[in-house]
């Protein structure tokens, strides 16, 4: 069903980890982008979720369409990547 | 009697932060049969602060998503059993309560509430509608998209002034509003403040009236110096608020817990609320320091009477 995964993230981000760690707990995989570590792809995780907040996560479903879930709302992650 | 269907525990610790955390080492090392439910970030507040200087046993301090990966750890190496979800109610059944919980009805012979508290709204024009887009409740998490930019800080408490310090990493310029004429922070912290003269800068006696933006970004705030009653405007990109704190508890709506009168939980001094079986420990409990030391200790300290309460009540 699901793709692939990104989550944008910070260094100092709790609800980031809580994200990381309950897709871990699913064994669900993802690729993690780091804005401390990438800044240049900030304006990225804005555009695509419109919020300056962390954590940012895109989920690309086999039909290649996208969702987006901006924070730790796991009412919205657990029906996306079902 | 437990319904059998009815999944059942000893204990059900609701939140999972500093006082929840230590009353699970404290039940799972002595084999209490314990969960726990935590409906947002391990930790609690403890993890989304940026730097702990004042929990004892780190002499250079510690970083508070460390602080709660090692308090998590430590429970977990005992076997407590950490539930992603929350608690909505608890009702009181007699020998036994009832949780309405994310994961269904749970039973429990006893319950403790470490549920802590959550951040205060301001409850002006443009909060709602820039929530997220420019309108911020949490540093650590938000501050980062704010390199090289202004900011304006609400609130003149401990976390406002350590948020406003944490974030001079990212922005140029700081502009925190402080209603009163002097501020609630430690003294510690005012003396802080003064090494970022460069960057912050106070101003007392301001209310925050409109935070206001267009094309869907913040431009500035609008705010009343109430020693003039005139109004005054700070160019912003971001608003950052920490103006305090209100208890998490609403789902004691019908437990018949007493609160006191900003609802927090009174218990007496081994930590039991008014509902035999339930007890409270940490920022939630009426009479609360708001510190994490103190948390802690009231969640070994609530450990040890809910101990004792289920050693005396017979099996039914
Ligand atoms: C910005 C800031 C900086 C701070 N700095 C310091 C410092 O330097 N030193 C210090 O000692 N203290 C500091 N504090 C205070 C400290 O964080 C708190 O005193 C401490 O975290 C309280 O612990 P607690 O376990 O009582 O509650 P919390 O840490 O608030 O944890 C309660 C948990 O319960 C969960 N919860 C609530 N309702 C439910 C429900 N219905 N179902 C499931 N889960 C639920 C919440 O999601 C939360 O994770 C700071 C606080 C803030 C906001």
């Amino acid at each position: 069903m699901v793709k692939n995964i990104t989550i944008f993230t910070t260094n100092t981000c709790a609800y980031c980890v809580m994200v990381k760690r309950w897709l871990g707990s699913k064994g669900i995989s993802y690729e993690e982008v780091n804005l401390d570590q990438n800044p240049e792809r900030q304006q990225e995780a804005f555009e695509i979720s419109g919020q300056l907040s962390t954590p940012i996560t895109l989920i690309t479903k086999a039909d290649d369409s996208q969702e987006v879930i901006v924070g730790y709302n796991l009412a919205k992650l657990a029906p996306a990547v079902a | 009697m437990a319904e059998s269907q009815v999944e059942t525990h000893d204990l059900v610790i609701i939140g999972a932060g500093p006082a929840a955390l230590t009353a699970a080492i404290y039940t799972t090392r002595e084999d209490v049969d314990t969960i726990l439910f935590e409906k947002g970030v391990i930790g609690g507040l403890a993890a989304i602060t940026d730097w702990v200087d004042n929990y004892p046993g780190f002499p250079e301090g510690i970083a508070g998503l460390d602080l709660a990966e090692g308090l998590r750890k430590q429970a977990e190496r005992f076997g407590a059993d950490i539930r992603l979800g929350e608690v909505m109610s608890v009702t009181d059944e007699g020998e036994y309560k009832r949780l309405v919980t994310t994961d269904g009805d749970i039973l429990a012979k006893a319950v403790l509430i470490a549920t802590g508290s959550d951040y205060k709204k301001l409850g002006i024009p443009g909060e709602q509608e820039y929530y997220a887009r420019g309108v911020h409740y949490c540093a650590t998490c938000d501050g980062a998209f704010y390199r090289e930019k202004r900011l304006v800080v609400v609130g003149g408490g401990n976390s406002a002034i350590q948020e406003a310090i944490f974030l001079t990493r990212f922005a140029d310029k700081i502009d925190v509003l402080v209603r009163g004429d002097t501020m609630r922070a430690s003294e510690v912290l005012q003396h802080e403040l003064t090494k970022f003269a460069d960057k912050i800068t106070v101003h007392f006696n301001t209310t925050t009236d409109e935070i206001v933006g267009q094309d869907g970004k913040v431009t500035h705030v609008l705010g009343t110096d109430t020693t003039t009653g005139k109004q005054v405007q700070f160019d912003t990109d971001g608003v950052f608020v920490f103006i305090g704190l209100k208890p998490n508890t609403a789902f004691l709506q019908e437990s018949g817990v007493t609160l006191d009168e900003i609802g927090m939980v009174v218990t007496d001094g081994l930590l039991q609320t008014s509902v035999p079986g339930v007890f409270a420990a940490g920022d939630v409990r009426s009479g609360a320091t708001m510190q994490i030391a103190s948390a802690t200790g009231e969640g070994a300290t609530a450990a040890m009477t809910i101990r004792k309460y289920l050693e005396e009540t017979p099996e039914a």
